[in-house]
């Protein structure tokens, strides 16, 4: 993400950075080595902490650039909940305190060219869709509930009901999965423990 | 039951009242505890009333009772009586640590020397220290309450019933005595009387 | 200058209350669970009452051996009780106390989020204690602490989201600012909802099961001594603190009463003293609730209640407006 601004910044003064430029390139820093961390990582708990301060950082960017909501929800939602079920499914293994041998399937290099590739294909379609917007950080909060609401139930409300069509089939998906099983082992088993 | 909840209902309300009413907490160093006068805290002994019969210490169940005696003569009472013999307690002492207050000697002391003391507080930091000597014993016999007073309308305890009967046999006595006597007087005058009363009164109490 | 010394004040007033609150409803605990059990409790520290008990504990705390296990993960075990910890810190800041400008640490856009995301944060120090101790207890304990944070997070956001609904924005002192009595029975099931769903997120009883003495001994935090353990304790009562605070602000109309203008931040306390003799007054009443019970009580009875919220406050909102 860090280009963006590069790129964003030329316009308005690439060598005097101001103090939240700063403080966003320093946090990208730590989110990044954060993310590497956490796939080059043996110890598979600590991969999932190393996570969550990679997702944290994420929320601190969101609100450097003001947008509060995005940043709040961001830590709710990933590290409130995802991070708390990933560990969740790692108590349920045999996760063990130390290094993992077996925490490396030998398709190492593949990984890395599908990451590449993964963020060479955001960055672009990022530098691409903004080129060099510029957000005024200092005229008032351009990321607010009120600002972020409006814009998502006006102009991108159609991608949003899409969205929750998909969750809702994922929903349903892992609904009709559970029971299955349920209904070959006995009728009580399935019951009533709807995953979220 | 009824409306669904009203358990849990029922369940705050329990809590609730139990707040407002007052504890039950026994502050006990603050405050000594109030015990019932049977209470067995420890056996205080009433030494002058010891015979040294030893029915205590072969009675207990744990051996817990040490004691030590020697044999004293005793002069004659009378000039050119014969010399008695009679035990001295030299040790009595009970080994708490063994002790499980089952009363037994208390109950089978056949002098009354022992007793029941609702004093508690004599813990040790040894367990040797535990065995306590006579002098400690003595002491906890004024720790002893006053038997408790009859229930109202109770029957009367068998002591006091043969010591009344010996009274009335006595006090009937004396009556028929003082009739005679009175008799006697009206014949001739007494004498003398007042010797034989008191030695009867003496016999009366002893039996 | 004048902005940086009136920041200093707030963050010092804020922990001021953060270490003194908890230690307030800590003392209260003791006395009222000890009166409704018909006990006295703690009544020599300090010499009126006990109050210094929980000082005086701090103080055994302090002096105790800091122990960590042979086989544990060193670094996340010392770690877990601050991240347990910090977040109850940082809730404090966003609530608000009275009606006036400055009685809040800071006025955030997005109040309730950060509220609940920042809280949802705190059980993470759960889970890494359960994990790095490296005991079997520990690790049972986190997952219950695990299984009952996805159950009960839901049923709070969406009663929380229905309290939005109705104030029409997410910042709390907005939420405030629109506040009308009749707020109260419109939300009472709303507001029942988040505060049970909070208590099972806080781990009291009678949803303490990923602690349950008896079962596991002391769940994730088996393994723990000495200061580091004192500070999960106190993130136990931070946590019922802001969870009272927050509850007193979404649905009981925090600051709002008689004399409000003056006496704001007095209603605001009594509030949330109230609740938390409630959180007190349930823990002595209730016996703990099974695994499996709490998982059906949340999805199948919390959810949909919180949903009928969600909807009867949009129907109200629709009718009036």
């Amino acid at each position: 993400m860090s280009p963006a601004v590069h790129l964003a910044a030329t316009g308005h003064g690439f060598l005097s950075p101001t103090g939240v430029e700063i403080a966003f390139l320093l946090v990208g820093i730590a989110t990044f080595g954060a993310a590497v961390v956490t796939v080059t990582t043996r110890q598979l708990v600590h991969a999932a902490l190393w996570l969550v301060v990679a997702l944290g950082g994420l929320a601190v960017e969101y609100l450097l650039l003001t947008a509060e909501f995005i940043a709040w929800v961001q830590v709710l939602i990933y590290v409130g909940s995802v991070v708390v079920l990933l560990l969740f499914g790692l108590m349920l293994t045999r996760a063990p305190i130390g290094r993992s041998p077996d925490a490396d399937s030998g398709n190492r290099p593949a990984a890395l060219a599908v990451a590449v590739a993964a963020a060479g294909v955001l960055v672009w379609v990022v530098v691409d869709a903004f080129r060099t917007t510029w957000i005024e950080l200092d005229k008032g909060v351009q990321g607010s509930t009120a600002v972020s609401g409006e814009s998502l139930f006006r102009h991108w409300v159609l991608p949003f009901e899409a969205l929750s069509v998909l969750l809702l089939a994922a929903l349903v998906g892992a609904i009709v999965l559970s029971r299955r099983h349920g209904h070959d082992s006995g009728r009580g088993a399935g019951h009533g423990k709807e995953k979220r | 039951m009824g409306i669904p909840g009203s358990g849990l209902a029922k369940g705050l309300a329990v809590t609730l009242r139990t707040m407002t009413r007052k504890s039950h907490t026994a502050q006990y160093p603050d405050a000594q505890p109030e015990l019932p006068p049977r209470t067995r805290g420890v056996i205080g002994l009433f030494e002058e009333n010891c015979t040294v019969c030893m029915l205590c210490a072969r009675e207990c169940p744990d051996w817990c009772i040490y004691i030590d005696s020697h044999k004293e003569t005793v002069p004659p009472a009378a000039p050119g009586g014969r010399e008695r013999s009679r035990n001295v307690l030299d040790r009595f002492a009970i080994d708490f640590a063994l002790c499980m207050y089952c009363g037994i000697c208390i109950e089978v002391c056949p002098f009354d020397a022992l007793f029941w003391s609702p004093e508690f507080e004599y813990a040790e930091e040894d367990i040797r220290d535990l065995t306590h000597e006579r002098d400690k014993l003595r002491e906890w016999m004024w720790t002893v309450p006053a038997p408790p007073a009859l229930d109202p309308r109770a029957e009367e305890p068998k002591e006091l019933a043969a010591a009344r009967k010996a009274a009335d046999k006595l006090a009937a006595a004396e009556a028929a005595q003082a009739a005679e006597a009175a008799q006697a007087q009206n014949g001739r005058g007494s004498e003398g009387d007042e010797d034989g009363n008191g030695n009867r009164t003496g016999n009366g109490a002893a039996s | 200058m004048n902005d940086v010394l009136d920041v200093a004040l707030r963050l010092l007033a804020l922990l001021l209350a953060f270490l003194v609150l908890p230690l307030v409803v800590g003392q209260t605990e003791h006395k009222v669970m000890a009166h409704m059990q018909g006990r006295l409790g703690p009544m020599y520290a300090g010499g009126f009452h006990g109050w210094a008990q929980l000082v005086a504990d701090g103080v055994k705390f302090a002096q105790k051996e800091d122990v960590v296990p042979a086989g544990a993960d060193r670094r996340i075990f010392q770690l877990a009780p601050a991240v347990a910890l910090l977040p109850y810190l940082l809730v404090l800041v966003a609530i608000p106390i009275g009606p006036a400008e400055g009685a809040v640490g800071q006025v955030l856009d997005a109040g309730i989020f950060f509220v609940l995301a920042v809280m949802g944060v705190g059980v993470l120090g759960s889970l890494m204690a359960g994990w790095a101790s490296a005991n079997k207890f520990s690790l049972l304990g986190g997952l219950r602490t695990a299984a009952q944070l996805m159950a009960y997070e839901l049923p709070m956001l969406l009663t929380a989201a229905s309290v939005a609904m109705a104030a029409g924005t997410v910042s709390l002192p907005g939420i405030l600012d629109a506040f009308e009595w009749w707020w109260v029975p419109w939300q009472i099931v709303g507001g029942v909802v988040f505060f049970t769903a909070g208590l099972a997120e806080l781990q009291r009883p009678p949803f303490d099961a990923p602690i349950a003495d008896s079962e596991i001994i002391f769940g994730a935090y088996t393994e723990y001594t000495g200061l580091r353990f004192a500070l999960f304790l106190l993130a136990e009562y931070a946590g019922i603190v802001v969870l009272c605070g927050l509850t007193t602000v979404l649905f009981l109309g925090g600051w709002h009463g008689p004399f409000a203008d003056g006496l704001g931040w007095l209603w605001t306390l009594l509030k949330t003293a109230v609740l938390a003799f409630v959180v007190i007054w349930l823990r002595v009443s209730y016996p703990r609730l099974r695994e499996d019970q709490l998982q059906r009580f949340a999805w199948t009875c919390l959810i949909p209640l919180s949903l009928a919220q969600i909807a009867l406050t949009g129907v109200v909102k629709v009718v009036i407006s």
